[in-house]
Parts: structure tokens; sequence; C-alpha cells
């Protein structure tokens, strides 16, 4: 359970990017967390991951997110990025995949079994040792997607992850997190990825909630989203 | 300026890798009492940009030609000393490996040459006491005119020791018959020009760091204004003076052991007209003058080796003896310079 | 800035390749290749004759590892101008005959020269051969196991992995400025301190965000690094005997010894 109590955030005096916003996300609940480019989507992650720390109080089940509570929360929240060279640094993806279960002090033939299920889960068997600095941007994300998965955290939290792809890999990947049992919060501009992904829809602009429903009834109101530096998604309009 | 392996006999080469490799261990400790964990990905990803700024092609005005830059005063400034040197020795390891710049063998002699001078020396000699001096007044803009003045002068000095260092380096292996000072003034002439343009280079992107992010760069604050010094500018001098001293008598050690008399002229008596001769007309230099007598006779008494064997190829263990002696020498003077940055920072701290 | 890319690539794939030299444990090849530059440093300058035979190393590992030889060759350029430089005036100022072929005189320089050269190729064709029968990451592990400090062996692995990442966006930067700017060679002075300051703002905002995905999933501390292959004893074997024959063909002149069974 992922909640938000009246949450404020600045990172310069005077401009809030986050004001008094409040939710709460149940598990396995798919969330996604729409709105314009500035709007606090990222920031939003940064709170719930502990990379910055604001007014108000951020709970993962129950917890709140601090500094002494980092390393037990991190352990239950696995983070895509949106750009996977920042993700995959080490030489290999199966090194990569390992990195994470290492830390957590899972021993290394535990982690080498988590790293086969997952890649085979996923159907990366064949991708195991192959360099990061050699892998196409789809496979890139789907390793990324892997090793996020090699930690098996509770809730995943992905910023972006359909950007740049093919509609092949987009529609790959696509399939890959509707599969996923974890609780999910995703952030995208790609309306039509979140209403294939995700059953709630958290839309936010300046700092604070706009709307918070069902993805059935915000992504269909054309005027709330026009009003929001967005679209319908491309599956409803008419043609 | 990468040397190839060729350019270095065995023991030269181990005596540089153990120079490098005393540097690495203070930079490596000092880092760890910062806050390593943090400054690794910085400085992983800057070093892979300089790898590859390495190649852009700058054009100089006024000419068809274009330069390039090599990083090692850059880093520093960026990074601080230490990690700016991890930066440069990761990225002339890298360089060696997979683009055959330079030589596995001469990789220690290349740390030394490029990173060491461009980080310490630049750093802690150039660097840091100009921006913290009253160069140019008060203000941005004269921070901005030092940091200039910085690049420039860091940039070129730290070249010339490098191009100074190659040509010892190359010299003691006994590799060439060029004389010592012909070789010199084949390369020192060339890297001033070198220097200069990196540093115009360097300049101009420290520049720019400092108009749009001053808080990147070392000794200045996020308001662009250089934070207090702890040590002037005449100490520097100071300093500068006792390294150039017990570099140039170490020198001249070295030159004592050679066959011809020529380096020693060089460095021992420089009143003997050597510009005059510019050290390539062996047979005559160093018997007329009065000065070269006196320093031939000196040099009987230091040398206490024999000659490098230079043209008769029957004695080549006596050269690596001498080699042997000589490049230990160099540890010697490494270990010294080395004790004299750990006696200086440990003076700072206090 | 493609090619080198493209350079590195090839590197890699060489690397993966399979043969009984790329399967040798790394830390084997390193040794092995610092003690064959070591040997071929060590002879004479005069020495040609002796050091002619060293050639036939590098040539049947090449063979064995199933690289061609000459792909190795295009590294030179960087290698020999100043090795060549240093090497040429040999010939000018050491100029006593030491051999003499029919009537025509071969100066002691001209021989030292050469020797000097074929030094540097050879230098070049062994560490060329430890590059690209070895994958850079086993290279690394081979230096953690050496005990090199883990600092800068994750240094060198966190920075090769970068390489390719910042060259591919200083390509692209190049391509966007000379679609703009035709007819320029290289960077204009205008704009020497954005083009590269920039990317370095960026770079500084791209380290910060890797070093949050590390933080996000555990790192404290250390890297754990891949086991690498385990030191065997046929990688012993192979260390020891290649050592040998590079110590017994430095003191014994193959070349003169075959020569003497034909001139007399």
């Amino acid at each position: 359970m992922i909640e938000f109590d009246n949450v404020s955030f600045e990172y310069e005096k005077g401009k809030p990017v986050i004001s008094g916003m409040s939710f709460r996300i149940e598990d396995g609940e798919a969330v996604g967390l729409i709105g314009a480019n500035g709007a606090g989507k990222s920031t939003i992650m940064k709170l719930l991951l502990g990379l910055v720390y604001c007014e108000g109080h951020v709970l993962i089940d129950g917890t709140e997110v601090s500094k002494d509570s980092l390393h037990h929360i991190r352990q239950k929240l696995g983070f895509v990025l949106q750009n996977s060279d920042n993700q995959m640094f080490m030489p290999t993806v199966y090194e990569d995949m390992m990195f994470a279960p290492l830390n957590y002090m899972v021993s290394r033939e535990e982690a080498e079994k988590r790293v086969d299920a997952v890649l085979a889960r996923l159907g990366l068997e064949d991708m195991k040792y192959k360099y990061n600095h050699k892998i196409s941007g789809g496979e890139k994300r789907m390793a990324a997607i892997a090793t996020i998965l090699a930690m098996e955290p509770e809730a995943i939290l992905m910023d972006e992850p359909t950007s740049a792809l093919d509609p092949y890999n987009r529609r790959l990947v696509i399939n890959t997190i509707r599969e996923l049992e974890q609780t999910k919060i995703i952030t995208s501009h790609d309306l039509d990825m979140i209403y294939d992904t995700c059953e709630r829809v958290i839309l936010i602009s300046d700092g604070k909630i706009v709307a918070d429903g069902r993805a059935e009834d915000i992504l269909r109101n054309k005027e709330l989203l026009e009003a929001n530096h967005m679209e319908l998604p491309l599956s409803f309009c008419a043609r | 300026m990468h040397m190839a392996d060729a350019l270095l006999a065995p023991a030269v080469a181990a005596t540089m890798y153990v120079a490098s490799g005393a540097a690495a261990g203070v930079s490596i400790t000092k880092l760890r009492k910062d806050d390593e964990p943090q400054k690794l990905p910085t400085m992983a990803v800057t070093a892979a940009l300089v790898f590859a700024g390495q190649m852009i092609n700058y054009t100089i005005p006024g000419t068809g030609s274009s330069g390039h830059m090599c990083g090692g005063m850059m880093l520093s400034a960026l990074l601080g000393p230490y990690a700016g040197f991890l930066s440069m020795i990761v990225i002339l390891a890298i360089q060696c490996l997979f683009f055959a710049d330079g030589g596995l063998l001469a990789l220690g002699a290349n740390i030394w040459n490029m990173a060491f001078y461009g980080c310490f020396v630049g750093y802690f000699l150039i660097w840091k006491p100009i921006i913290h001096s009253k160069w140019f007044g008060e203000g941005r803009s004269a921070v901005r005119k030092r940091i200039i003045a910085a690049s420039i002068i860091g940039c070129v000095l730290t070249l010339q020791l490098g191009a100074f260092s190659v040509v010892l380096e190359t010299s003691l292996s006994g590799i060439t018959e060029l004389p010592f000072g012909a070789f010199m003034a084949l390369m020192q002439p060339i890297h001033l020009a070198i220097g200069l343009i990196e540093g115009l280079i360097t300049a101009a992107v420290l520049c720019f760091v400092f108009e749009s992010r001053p808080e990147l760069l070392r000794d200045v604050d996020e308001t662009g204004i250089a934070l207090d010094a702890k040590r002037s500018l005449k100490t520097t001098v100071a300093i500068l003076a006792i390294v150039a001293v017990v570099v140039g008598g170490g020198l001249s050690l070295f030159a004592s052991g050679n066959p011809d008399g020529l380096e020693w002229a060089l460095f021992g008596n420089a009143d003997g007209g050597y510009s005059t001769n510019m050290g390539l007309d062996e047979e005559n230099f160093g018997v007329s003058s009065q000065a070269a007598e006196t320093a031939e006779s000196i040099q009987e008494k230091t040398s206490f080796l024999p000659d490098y064997a230079f043209t008769d190829s029957d004695s080549p263990v006596g050269t690596s003896v001498s080699g042997i002696v000589g490049g230990a020498m160099v540890a010697g003077v490494a270990i010294l310079i080395c004790c004299a940055g750990g006696f200086f920072r440990r003076k700072k701290r206090a | 800035m493609e090619k080198a890319l493209s350079e590195l690539g090839q590197m890699d794939e060489l690397a993966v390749m399979e043969s009984p030299i790329h399967d040798l444990n790394a830390a084997a090849k390193l040794l092995s290749t610092i003690v064959y530059i070591i040997t071929v440093m060590s002879f004479d300058k005069y020495d040609l004759s002796g050091l002619l035979p060293m050639v036939l190393v590098p040539v049947l590992m090449y063979q064995i590892a199933g690289i061609p030889v000459h792909t190795c060759f295009y590294k030179l350029r960087i290698v020999l101008p100043l090795v060549m430089a240093v090497g040429l005036f040999n010939p000018f100022f050491d100029r006593a005959i030491m051999l003499k072929i029919g009537t025509v005189g071969i100066s002691g320089g001209v021989i030292s020269m050469i020797t000097l050269m074929l030094k540097g190729v050879l230098c070049l064709m062994a560490s060329f051969l430890l590059v690209a029968t070895t994958p850079f990451d086993s290279i690394c592990a081979a230096l953690r196991k050496m005990h090199l400090p883990r600092t800068l062996v994750t240094l060198l692995l966190l920075t090769y992995r970068y390489v390719g990442v910042m060259t591919q966006e200083l390509a692209i930067m190049t391509d966007a400025y000379h679609l703009r700017a035709p007819g320029q060679k290289g960077i204009h002075v205008s704009a020497w301190g954005s083009f590269l300051g920039q990317l370095l703002l960026r770079s500084m905002d791209r380290a910060q965000e890797l070093y949050s995905s590390m933080l996000l999933r555990g790192y404290h501390q250390h890297f754990h690094y891949a086991p690498g292959k385990p030191f065997r004893a046929k990688d012993a074997a192979f260390l020891i005997l290649s050592c040998l024959c590079f110590i017994l063909l430095r003191h014994i002149n193959v070349a003169e010894l075959l020569g003497s069974l034909i001139v007399r």
C-alpha cells in the first residue's frame, strides 16, 4: 500500500512542485500517472523512492519514507528509468540483473536462479550474456524491466516505459507490463498504453491532483484531457 | 604524446609504473575519505565524455588545421585532482587497450606524463592558487579571467612537463641516437603550440560551465565567486621554485651517467654556450669552454657507473644495470615528489 | 567518431569468438603478454637478428586464435609516428658500418632504426592479441584478482560502459553541427566552449541519475563482479610454457643458429 498524505515539495523556495497532495494506492493496483510536462510526475516518483524529501507524509506499507527506512523501502520498490542506458551500467545483461539481488544479500546461487526465472518468463533467455552497449533500444528496455524484476519488488514504478520504441517492441513491453501482478505506477504521455495497462488514472497539473478515477472515465473525457495538454487516446478517436 | 612500448626500456617503464602507481594509491585513499560511492558515476561519465571529446576537431582560427584536447586539466578543475587523476588513468588504459594509443608497458609512463602533471601539478600549483588569487580584481568577471589564465598556463606548463618527461624517458631507455638536447629542441616547441591550443579549448569549456553551472567547478561557489583560499600565490611560487631545484638537481645527476657530456652541459652548465651549439656539434662542444672542463671533472667523480653502452653492442649488461639504477633514481625523485605533496596536504589540513 | 565506435565494436566481436586462446584465463594472458613485451624490449638495440624470431610467437598465436594478423595493422597508424620520429634520426647519428652485404655497408643506425620499429610492431601485435581474445570485463576481473584496487577496477568498468554512450552522443552532435555548418572542417572557435560544455552539463545530470539507479538497487559499498573464468592447470601451463619460450628466444639467437646452418 502506497500513501501520500498532504504532501508538499519545492526545489526552490516559493515555487512549489507538489502542493498538498493526497492519494492512496492499494496492493496490486495498476495506476497511470499522467499530466503535462513539468506537472510533477517525476517528482512524485522521486518522493516515493526517497531520492528527495518533502513536507507531509509518504508511506509505503505504513512505513514513512525517511533516511532510516530507505534500505527497507527501496527493496520493495523497483524503478524502471526512462533512459535504459542509465539503468544498465554493468557490462552485460546478466551482471546487471545480478546487481540488485547481490546488493540485497541474496546468495549467488539464489540470485542466479532468479535471473534465469525472470529471463525465461520474459522470453529473453538468449540475451543473458549480451553486452549492454550492443543491444538495441527495444532489447535494452526489456532488459531494464528484467533487471528490476530480478529484484522481486512488491511494487514497480515506471517512467515512460514505451518512449522511443517501435510498435512491435512497444506492444511487447505493454504485454509484459500487463502480466505483472505487482502494484504498478506508470507515468507516461502514451495514453493508449496507459489505457491498456492501468485500471486507474491520476491526472495531475501544477502539483495538484485534477482527477483521480477509473481509466475508462478519465481517458474518455476529451475536455479534461485537452485542458491539460493532452489528447484523447488514438483508440478512442472516431475514424 | 602517447608513448609506445617500443620507446621504453623495461626498467624505465617499471619505474614509471611504480611512480604512477604510488600517485594512484594516494588518490584512491583520498577518494575513499571523500564520498567515493557518490563520485564514481560522475567520474565514469566525465571520463567517458573526455574520451569522446578528444576525438572532436576544433578549427584553429586563421589556420587550416585543427586542435584537440587531452583533458587532464579539465578533469581536475571539474572533479578535483584525485578523482581527475583516476579518471585520466582509466581513459589512458582504455585508449591503450582498444586503440593501441600508447602501450601496455608504457602505460605507467603515459599516466605520469599526461595524468600526473595535468591533474596534480595543474591543480595544486596552477588552478587552485590562480583561482584563489586576487588577479584581475574582484567579482565574477575577474574569476572568469582567472579561469582562462589558469587553463592556459596550466595546459602549457603541464604539456611542457609531459613532453620533457617523454624526452627524458626515451633517452634514459637508450632508444634514440638523437642527443638529449636536440630531442628536446624538437619536442618542447611542438608541445608549446599544442599546449596553447589545448589551454584555449579547456578555457572555453570551463568558462561555459562557469556561466551556466558554476558550482560544478572546483574552488568556485554557486554565485561564481572563488572560495576562500588557505594558501597564497607566493607560497606556490616558492613551491614551484623548490620543485624546479629538486627536478633540476635530479636531472643533472642522470646527465652525469651519459657519455657525451651534452646533457651535463645543458643542466649543469647553462653558461657554457649551449644554445650556440644547439647540441648537434658533439665533437667540439664541451672541450673549448672552461666551465665544461670543470663539469667534466665533476662528472667523473659523480658517474659511478660505466656510460650507457651506446655504440659498443657487446656490453648490453652494462646498459641494463645503469638503466635499472637510473630507473631507481627516477623512483627516488618520484617518491620525493609524492612525499612533498603529502607534506603540503597535511600542512593544508592542519 | 563513428570509426572509433566501429573499432570498439569490432574488438568486442573478436573478443567473444571461440578458440583455445580465447578460452584461457585473462590473468594468464595478461601476464604472458607483459612478459612478452618486456622480453622484446630487453633486446639490445642492434640485436635485430635475435629479435626477429620473436615475430613467430604472435604470428602463431594469431593463427590459433583464428584472427587474421593484418587486423591489427590498422592500429599501427597511431603507434608508429612517434616511434618513427625517434628512430629516423638514428641513421644520421650512428654511421659506423656494422654489416656489409656485398659492397653495400649498413650502418648501426639503420639497424637500430629497423630494430626499434620492429619492436613497436611486435608490442602492438601482442597487446592487440590480448584485447582481441579477451572481453573487457574478463580483463577487469583479472585485474581485480591481481589485487588492483576495487575503486579503479569499478571505475574502469563503468567508464568503458559509458564510452560508447558518450561517443554516440557526441557523434550525433557533430553531425547536427556539420549539417548546419557546411564546409567547416571542425568546430568553429565561437562554439569551442558550448559544444562540449553542453554535453558536459547533461552528463553531470546523467551521472546523478545513474547514481540514483544504483542506489535504488541497493548499492552501498561495492560492486559484485562476475567471477570470471577460474585459473586452471592449463592456464598455468600456458603461462609457464609461453614465458619459457620467450626466455629461450631471448637467449638463443635462433636466427643466427639457422643462419649458421647455411652460411659458414
